[in-house]
């Protein structure tokens, strides 16, 4: 193998072994019946545990299939994050082009960004019952802030050179904003978004857990209410292969798409 | 060296231009204070001085970028400029080359904002690119181009939109002798092809004088033009002829 072959396989084949060792060794207490794994089920335990229920989790009319609870989860979270990514580049638009907009936002904006999204929680409920909406607005609540605020960074540092330069060749200021500013903030927001993904993801996977009946989160709490180790087990699993499988694609689509830099 | 004192059409007519920067305690004073000058259309003007003597000032209130006291301004089409227009495009040292835009993308870019863009948006793009010699360069990103073809970008995307007078703050600094050379000869080209009024600001003595129909050079506090010289011709364009030798002499012995 190249040394650029080889360097560009080394996180991957590293990061598979170092993974597998752990699982090794994780069987291995499971073989041996170390009391630790009463709490932690091997692997070997809780695949053939769900492999045997033909993935599907729970009892009774309240079972789902675990694609169910995927979708179900990832409807939430993309929604959410959607909403807010065009909320915060709305709310970036209206701040940057008007002072008097500015004044009126920024104090909400810095008043609420420090409130965790758990906190919404009781009051989202109150207001939009145990649904989907709960769940978006959590998600919703967990990036707007930060990705607003974010946002204004981006537009703080695209350089005042592109605005004159497009002025002086005819374009409005509407126009400026949305084939000058839009494009260079971009990229920028996009990775703020990848990276407050981890934050919604653990917002709609608490929101899950606390109020609705399906989703992943829900998976985990199904398995505290009925004893069942496996089922924790296998739900943790789900959500961090899940987490990173999107961050990765995320990652893809911003060096792929959204690439350039300013 | 002679001084041109025949007349021509103005493109610009700097009456009692006074420039002021805004600071924390009051307005800061620039070197331009009560500046008189004359800037003749459908020629290339190269304004030379040292470091500080306020010709980016200048070219930027040339440009409506900067706006001077209103003890008197900038005249343009006899009315004083009150800010940037169309007519009148600027090309920055830095060049600020849109990045997510190919070379077409760029130069194509202020057309869009065109009430009168030519029908064939396609067309005018390639056309112009052929002109600058970035045919083939079309659909690369500014990061994959050289310094040399990323200004020839920047000045096809100022030209296509055919305005009255290209203000060129320093273009070339950043690019070596032989791409220098290049360059002025495709200023020479599209100004021959244009007619097009340029004003070009420049420290380089060589690139003011083979470059310029008209070389100016400011200085003193409160500034003023110290030479104001003709340029013409092609002796003005042979490094080594008398005439190019007595010109950069008397820059020189003015400037340093």
């Amino acid at each position: 193998m190249s040394t650029a072959a080889w360097d560009k396989a080394a996180p991957w084949v590293v990061g598979g072994i170092s993974v597998a060792c752990v699982i090794a060794a994780w069987e291995i207490a499971g073989v041996a019946e170390l009391p630790v794994t009463t709490v932690l089920p091997p692997p070997s335990q809780f695949m053939a545990m769900v492999i045997e229920s033909d993935f599907r989790i729970g009892l009774g009319s309240q079972s789902a299939t675990l694609w169910e609870s995927l979708t179900a989860t990832f409807g939430r979270v993309f929604g959410g994050m959607l909403l807010a990514f065009v909320a915060a580049i709305i709310t970036g638009a209206a701040i940057s082009l008007s002072r008097f907009t500015t004044w009126c936002i920024s104090p909400f904006l810095y008043l609420l960004a420090p409130i965790a999204p758990i906190a919404w929680i009781p009051t989202a409920i109150v207001v939009f019952g145990i649904n989907n909406a709960t769940a978006i607005f959590i998600v919703f609540m967990g990036v707007y802030f930060i990705l607003t605020i974010g946002t204004l960074a981006e537009i703080r540092r695209v350089p005042a050179e592109y605005g004159t330069v497009a002025g002086n060749l005819g374009a409005s200021r509407w126009q400026q904003w949305l084939f000058v500013v839009m494009p260079a903030i971009l990229p920028g927001v996009f990775t703020l978004l990848r990276t407050n993904f981890i934050a919604a993801w653990m917002a709609v996977l608490v929101a899950e857990m606390v109020g609705l009946r399906d989703g992943l989160g829900a998976i985990i709490m199904m398995g505290r209410n009925l004893f069942n180790n496996e089922l924790i087990m296998f739900g943790m699993l789900v959500i961090g292969v899940s987490g990173f499988i999107v961050d990765r694609s995320l990652a893809l689509i911003g060096n792929r798409v959204l690439w350039w830099r300013v | 060296m002679e001084v041109v004192s025949e007349s021509h059409e103005s493109v610009f007519r700097l009456d009692n231009l006074t420039v002021n920067f805004p600071g924390q305690s009051g307005p800061v004073p620039s070197p331009l204070q009560g500046l008189n000058l004359d800037i003749r259309a459908n020629e290339i003007t190269t304004i030379l001085g040292a470091s500080g003597c306020g010709k980016s000032t200048l070219l930027r209130t040339l440009g409506g970028f900067v706006l001077p006291e209103d003890t008197g301004g900038v005249l343009y089409k006899k009315q004083f400029l009150t800010g940037p227009t169309t007519d009148i495009v600027m090309i920055f040292q830095e060049n600020n080359l849109y990045p997510w835009l190919t070379v077409k993308g760029n130069v194509g870019f202020g057309l869009r904002f065109r009430k009168n863009a030519p029908k064939d948006l396609n067309k005018s793009v390639a056309d112009m690119l052929s002109n600058v010699g970035l045919a083939d360069a079309a659909r690369a990103y500014p990061h994959q181009l050289s310094g040399g073809m990323r200004q020839r970008t920047a000045i096809a995307r100022a030209l296509i939109t055919r305005p009255q007078v290209l203000l060129l703050d320093e273009p070339f600094s950043a690019l070596d002798i032989s791409l220098k050379r290049r360059m002025h000869s495709l200023i020479h080209k599209l100004q021959d092809e244009t007619d097009i009024s340029m004003v070009m600001v420049t420290h380089d003595v060589e690139e003011a004088i083979t470059v310029g129909d008209r070389v100016l050079v400011l200085g003193g506090n409160p500034a003023g033009v110290l030479v104001d010289a003709d340029a013409r011709g092609p002796e003005m364009r042979d490094r080594y002829s008398k005439e190019y030798l007595n010109l950069q002499k008397e820059i020189e012995e003015v400037i340093f």
